[in-house]
């Protein structure tokens, strides 16, 4: 096998040493950990290719890769052996930003850092997902549907993420969406002024579609178009605090329906401490400090008139928060609104922000209606209270999604994972949150490890659906087997 | 116009939904957005009247047996127009009720008749009145003691024409009387035509019996004309539609009211004062052949023509009737006048009224689906909250009175002249 | 003729009952449709579609799933179609069952979340006017409120004035209740487990991504039943309120929304203006509207429009109108816009920031269009897009054509060109209509928050005629020559060429692999094979759904 990998890749582009393999055998999640058979860097799409068709050929699991760690999804991690790791982090080029049509291409290795930055110089910046961490795949970012911060411009679900580059699991490669129907060449399609703006299609199948949340089981993305918007000239973040999230939700519902706010999300003072503190002593004291239920309200002028939009989005906003007998301010107890802007829209430092508390955690999300939210947070603590996990901790975080229409609700669960008893205890606390959630109706959108047998279990026809796909697009069942219920 | 004229018509029909609904400008709810009784019943494409241009291509090219469904197709149409409306709001060069009828005189000339049709024609024929089982003797029994002048005999300024449905039907006699009673007490010099009164014949032109309706009507004219009659009241709006619309074509030329005109103008004139209250909230039915059909006739003679290319006008401008300018006014400054009503209205009033049910000869052929059709219409008044619905015309009333909603309830029906009367 | 058994009719009697399906001769012959007579981007022709085997009306999904699984029994082709507007809802050959979907009327507004589930015969304008009791309103595609919303969000491309601020008919989509060809029903998104409506998306990689495409497959891949849709704030009243007399109705609406037609010098400074527009979050609605008349009549048109004494005979006097004559050549370069604001500020600031696009791009507001009864014209024109049958007034025949770029500055570059061509052919031909060129009418933007636009030349021929329905399909031929040395691909008149053929039929799957191994990219079109294999295998849909065969795909080089 090893012949054959560096004859496709490069002698110096093929590892598999112990330290290597060990560092792809497992994440931090609770997946089992299963060692690679070896690491594959690849440069380009051709090498991708080859590598896939090659896959095919030797029946060889590949488990693509594009972000830095820490992982803690599951979705990295061989679930069977004799994987081929896929490793495209090294893909770092951005092959265009286009100013007027506000859109980018990046490679899968790109990270928000390095796009933002690029982007910048350009007078545009990428929609964001929450304080990425530093080492995160753009790419895998928006393929995988992280929520962005602005639901009001989030028109399709999917946004921003726009076309892309396929090889799929039976190595054939295509482009998605408009730039599926013009020649496979995006400089001669540059030269058509054709931008690879829509995603959709091109004709009867939505292709990217068979791609987001598809945890790397249909096909290697080797480049993606993102839309991407104007960059603020004045960017403003205002806090709204509250004791009990109910006193919040009414707010949000009104705010989003007026179409008001760039950035606005709600979140528990334990998510926002995290946030915002470097060290487990600084979490501490935040906590103490923060409101406990805080909504942040991004407010941006870009472009036209930045002023006058900023000053007419402050004073009606918090008009409306004022109906709702609450307070906007430029800063609460224990933060700044510009800190928190800083917080949320830049990746995290080196250590991942979430892990500043006690060096690990595990996140529970799924997609609901902020109406639906308290029952989920009563669940969640309820069961946290029942296993023995100090409720404080919890971190909540609400995003509304698709302007509004939906909500992102995830629960942080820090702990040390160097703890036996701990781990020991989250673990549990973890399933059977998990399960129980699932059986409140929560829907697990992103079904990584667990969730996705919770989810495909109750929606057969689904699971049905998405098995005859996997055997269109990956007919040998090479693509990250043992993801997503195996199908 | 025979049916191989609307062949132009019927290839420029662009399929697009329109006739099945109220002008989507005036749509409030999808409960009461539509416009169509035939195809609402029916449900199948081809009750609507995109559906009876296709069946109109298909007739003249024989492509289709004339089967018993397709006699059905054409006969149910309730020639109420609101498909005519809603399809002029943006077709200009389309006549979809004037086809439809050509499709019942199609209908009828090949043989295609029901038996209930039969019967009223034979009544018309024999008795000179479309009701079944009336005869001509008693035509003026509801007038017994009113002492009115016969226009044969004593000129008058106004000719009260009740129609049939008020002088035969005996709950509805009462309100003939009391309109009349209204206008002499305002001191109008009233007569009738006597035994020369006769059946409009319009329920036969709305049924596709041509030859029929012009026979009557053209001995109506030469009678009216005879009696000198100059000026026409009438309570009925399917008379009043027949006589200014369809009589005008065929050379009558006297002034047309319908009885909502006349006693507007008279309360305007200070001749008619209200005196006591009618608490009561009301809704109002606009009648199809009063409102969006109570348009005048205009004269015209010219030929089709094409400027631009391909762009269909004619030469000169032809009329358009599309109810912009019918009587919708009048009966609402009447009830706005009576002291104690509120008027509340419905979501499909004016040139854009949901069909009673009776209309195209329906009541009598097809009788379970002009139930429903007056049923859907009471639902659309209770939902406005109204104690009572009115109206001013006797087949919107009589249709209505026994009608129930969609739950089994019933409400109130009055003519406008009943809640006049009571405010006198 | 009857190819159906009659065992077989009654199996499918047995499913509606006997009210609710039909194998009458005429009946069936009523649902044969001339495509001159409607629309469909692939004609215009004169050949009707094929006559259906019977007519069948089901009012549950349970129904339609029953029909459909009968059709997989027997090998019957089926479609659906509710409005019967496009060409495209009707069957393509002759062992077929053609459902109407007008029995399936329920909706429910879930207010609080701006969500709507509805079935196939809830039209854009009875939602809007029903989501507008609640302060929310949708997007309505450009096909107009008559459409229905299951259709034209599940089956085709539906962008619309509003897209602009409200995304496009598959940006609303949320969850699908949907039939699929092999009888089985598919629950998209958060749907499938029983969670509610409200997302379209996953589980994981998402299912609904089979069912619509950019495209939308046009009802050849079974049957959505019931779907939710995203809705949208509606900064007005509980209901338009309108005056006037039909046709030329007019809203009154309150002063926070404001129509303008903005008009520019240049094409140059018009594509510069719309691509500002996209940016910006200040539209409530964006349509090149009143061009779709002609560019030497708009103005004589919008006249007539909103004079219920006025008709066609009107135009030529109108345009002679000296005054009308001066507005329209002002307006030559111009689009209507709406905005809706939903405070006092948010109007002003808005307001404002239009201002500062006009001032940086040299355009104006049209003066013949502040007029206030055209101004509430056309917002109520624009927001309920009532009036679509407009596309058909001249004569009876209308297709759209070019369609240029969804870039607006390629469009800009060569709008005048395309006019030019335009122009010719109604100066040397009889065909179309004689209206100046520029007829092209369009979307600001065809997905939210901008990016790319969509346009159509309208051209307006006599559906009666021959001469003028071949006349126009020749023309045709020749903008997609134009279009084609441009290097700006198929010409929107021609779009659904491929999907069905000029007799009425659907293409065979021989046919359909000599067309589509000749595209960019025919993967697009094998893995289209593949996916009807899996969940059409029985072929029943029709080739809306455009596949290359697997044997055909391994003979291109």
């Amino acid at each position: 096998m090893k012949e054959k990998l560096i004859q496709l890749v490069g002698k110096e582009n093929v590892a598999g040493d112990a330290e290597t393999l060990a560092s792809f055998a497992g994440d931090k999640s609770f997946s089992k950990s299963i060692e690679p058979r070896f690491v594959v860097k690849v440069k380009n799409a051709a090498q991708v290719q080859k590598l896939v068709k090659w896959a095919n050929e030797t029946k060889t699991p590949l488990v693509p890769v594009s972000s830095g760690g820490p992982h803690y999804r599951g979705d990295t991690v061989p679930s069977v052996p004799e994987a081929v790791i896929v490793d495209l982090s090294g893909m770092k080029k951005i092959l265009s930003i286009n100013r007027t049509h506000r859109v980018a291409i990046v490679e899968p290795g790109v990270t928000y850092g390095e796009l933002q930055k690029a982007l910048e110089k350009k007078g545009l910046t990428l929609p964001t997902s929450l304080a990425p961490r530093a080492t995160k795949s753009v790419l895998t970012s928006v393929l995988e549907t992280e929520p962005r911060l602005n639901s009001l411009h989030q028109w399709c679900f999917l946004d921003p993420l726009r076309c892309v580059e396929v090889t799929w699991g039976d190595g054939n490669r295509m482009y998605t969406g408009e730039a599926g129907g013009s020649t496979m060449d995006l400089g001669k399609q540059w030269a058509q002024e054709k931008w690879q703006l829509e995603p959709t299609g091109p004709m009867m199948l939505d292709f990217y579609r068979m791609l987001t949340g598809a945890q790397g089981t249909m096909g290697i993305v080797t480049w993606a178009s993102v839309k991407c918007e104007i960059l603020p000239q004045i960017h403003k973040m205002y806090l709204v605090p509250a004791t009990k999230l109910e006193d919040l939700v009414d707010f949000a519902y009104r705010v989003i329906r007026l179409r008001f706010s760039d950035e606005f999300m709600l979140m528990n003072g334990s998510y926002l401490a995290s946030l915002l503190g470097k060290t487990p002593e600084e979490i501490r004291a935040l906590r103490a400090e923060l409101p406990q239920w805080v909504a942040l309200v991004g407010i941006a002028g870009r472009d036209l008139l930045p002023e006058e939009r900023v000053a007419a989005q402050e004073a009606d906003i918090a008009e409306t928060a004022q109906q709702f007998g609450l307070v906007m301010k430029s800063a609460v107890d224990g933060a700044r609104g510009t800190d928190v802007l800083d917080a949320v829209i830049n990746p995290s430092g080196e250590t991942f922000w979430k892990e500043s508390f006690k060096g690990s955690f595990q996140d529970i999300f799924f997609t609901t209606t902020l109406d639906k939210t308290p029952k989920y947070i009563d669940e969640m603590f309820r069961l946290a209270e029942e296993a023995g996990y100090p409720t404080s901790d919890i971190g909540i975080y609400l995003q509304p999604q698709n302007m509004g229409t939906s909500y992102h609700c995830e629960f942080t669960l820090p702990y040390d994972a160097g703890s036996a008893e701990e781990a020991k205890r989250l673990k549990k606390l973890f399933t059977k949150a998990s399960e129980e959630l699932s059986a409140m109706g929560a829907y697990y959108l992103r079904p990584y490890g667990i969730w996705s047998k919770l989810q495909l279990n109750r929606d057969t026809q689904s699971a049905s659906v998405l098995k005859d796909l996997k055997n269109i697009f990956d007919p040998s069942s090479i693509m990250n087997p043992g993801k997503l219920s195996n199908y | 116009m025979p049916l191989e004229d609307f062949r132009p018509m019927m290839d420029r029909c662009s399929n697009c939904l329109n006739c099945k609904w109220i002008p989507f400008d005036k749509v409030k709810s999808m409960r009461f957005g539509e416009n169509c009784p035939s195809v609402c019943y029916y449900n199948f494409n081809t009750y609507s009247a995109r559906g009876r241009f296709r069946l109109g291509q298909i007739i003249l090219d024989e492509d289709a047996e004339y089967s018993d469904e397709v006699t059905k197709v054409v006969h149910s149409c309730m020639t109420c127009g609101a498909c005519d409306v809603a399809c002029k709001v943006c077709r200009y060069n389309l006549e979809p009720l004037d086809h439809n009828i050509a499709l019942k005189a199609d209908a009828v000339k090949k043989g295609k008749i029901l038996p209930e049709q039969q019967v009223m024609i034979q009544a018309l024929k024999d008795e000179k009145t479309m009701i079944p089982g009336a005869v001509k003797a008693n035509r003026g029994d509801w007038a017994k003691g009113l002492g009115l002048k016969d226009s044969f005999k004593e000129k008058a300024e106004v000719t009260f024409f009740p129609g049939c449905k008020y002088s035969y039907d005996k709950k509805l006699q009462g309100v003939a009387r009391s309109a009349v009673e209204l206008l002499l007490d305002a001191g109008v010099d009233v007569g009738t035509l006597g035994e020369a009164e006769t059946c409009c014949a319009g329920r036969a032109h709305q049924m596709g019996f041509i030859n029929e309706f012009d026979e009557r009507a053209d001995a109506n004219i030469k009678a009216f004309k005879i009696a000198g009659v100059k000026t026409i009241v009438t309570p009925c709006s399917d008379c009043y539609h027949t006589f200014k619309r369809l009589y005008a074509m065929r050379g009558l030329d006297i002034e047309v009211l319908h009885i909502v005109e006349y006693i507007d103008r008279l309360i305007s004139e200070g001749k008619i004062k209200f005196t006591k209250s009618v608490p009561m909230t009301v809704t109002y039915h606009d009648p199809c052949h009063l409102g969006r059909q109570g348009e005048q006739y205009i004269p015209w003679e010219g030929k089709e023509k094409k400027i631009l290319n391909q762009i269909h006008t004619w030469d000169p401008k032809r009329p358009r009737y599309n109810g912009a300018y019918g009587i919708y006014d009048a009966p609402r400054n009447i009830l706005n006048a009576i002291p104690g009503i509120k008027l509340v209205e419905m979501e499909r009033i004016r040139e854009n009224s949901w069909c009673c049910g009776a209309g195209g000869g329906c009541s009598e052929t097809y009788p379970e689906f002009s139930a429903w059709t007056a049923g859907e219409r009471i639902t659309e008044a209770n939902s406005t909250g109204a104690e009572a619905l009115v109206t001013a015309c006797p087949w919107c009333e009589s249709n209505f009175a026994n009608a129930v909603d969609e739950n089994g309830k019933k409400i109130q029906v009055f003519d406008i002249i009943e809640l006049v009367r009571r405010a006198l | 003729m009857t190819l159906v058994k009659e065992e077989i009719y009654q199996e499918f009697e047995d499913v509606v009952g006997k009210r609710n399906i039909s194998r009458d001769a005429a009946i069936l012959e009523s649902y044969r449709v001339i495509p001159a007579q409607s629309s469909d981007h692939r004609g215009p022709y004169l050949q009707k579609t094929p006559v259906p085997q019977m007519v069948i009306l089901p009012e549950t999904t349970e129904e339609v799933q029953a029909i459909v699984r009968l059709c997989n029994k027997y090998g019957i082709q089926f479609k659906a179609s509710t409005t019967f507007w496009s060409v495209a809802g009707y069957i393509g050959g002759d062992y077929a069952v053609q459902l109407d979907m007008r029995r399936m009327k329920k909706f429910e507004i879930d207010s609080k979340n701006m969500i709507a589930v509805i079935e196939p015969y809830v039209i854009a304008g009875a939602l809007q006017a029903e989501t507008m009791k609640v302060g929310l309103t949708i997007n309505i595609p450009g096909v107009g409120c008559s459409s229905s919303v299951v259709a034209s969000t599940s089956g085709w491309v539906g962008f619309g004035p509003t897209s602009i601020s409200m995304g496009c008919a598959s940006e609303n989509l949320l969850g699908a209740e949907w039939v699929l060809p092999n009888g089985e029903i598919l629950r998209t998104g958060s749907l499938g487990a029983g969670s509610g409506w409200f997302c379209g998306e996953g589980p994981g990689p998402s299912t609904r991504g089979i069912l619509r495409g950019k495209q939308g497959t046009a009802g050849s891949f079974g049957i959505c039943t019931r779907m939710s849709i995203r809705l949208h704030p509606w900064p007005g009243p509980t209901f338009i309120p309108t005056r006037g007399l039909v046709p030329a109705y007019k809203a009154d609406l309150p002063d926070n929304f404001k129509a303008y037609t903005l008009c520019f010098p240049t094409w140059d400074a018009y594509a510069d203006a719309v691509n500002r527009l996209h940016q910006n979050d200040i539209l409530y609605l964006g349509h090149r509207q009143f061009t779709m008349f002609g560019r030497d009549i708009k103005t004589a048109m919008i006249m007539i429009l909103n004079d219920p004494d006025k008709q066609l005979a009107d135009i030529p006097a109108l345009c002679e109108d000296p005054y009308l004559k001066e507005q329209n050549e002002k307006m030559k370069i111009d689009i209507q816009v709406i905005i809706a604001g939903t405070t006092k500020r948010d109007t002003e600031y808005k307001e404002k920031a239009l201002n500062k696009i006009l001032e940086m791009t040299g355009g104006w507001k049209s003066e013949l269009m502040m007029d206030k009864d055209l101004t509430d014209y056309v917002l109520l024109y624009l927001i309920r897009l009532g009036h679509k049958n407009l596309n058909f007034v001249m004569c009876g025949g209308y297709e759209g054509n070019f369609g240029l770029s969804p870039n607006v500055f390629v469009s800009a570059s060569v709008m005048e060109e395309a006019s030019a061509l335009k122009k010719k052919w109604e100066d040397e031909t009889n065909a179309i209509a004689a209206v100046g060129g520029d007829s092209d009418m369009g979307s600001i933007c065809i997905m939210g928050g901008g990016g790319s636009t969509g346009w159509e030349f309208f051209t307006h021929f006599d559906s009666h005629e021959t001469a003028s329905v071949k006349g126009t399909a020749d023309f045709f031929n020749a903008t997609q020559e134009w279009m084609s040395e441009k290097g700006l691909g198929v010409d929107m008149g021609k779009w659904n060429q491929s999907a069905r053929r000029p007799d009425g039929y659907f293409y065979t799957q021989e046919e359909q692999d000599e067309m589509f191994s000749k595209l960019p990219q025919p993967l697009v079109t094998a893995y289209q094979y593949k996916v009807r294999e899996a969940f059409n295998p029985n072929d029943l849909c029709g080739s809306y759904y455009r596949t290359l065969s697997a044997k055909k795909l391994e003979q291109i080089p």
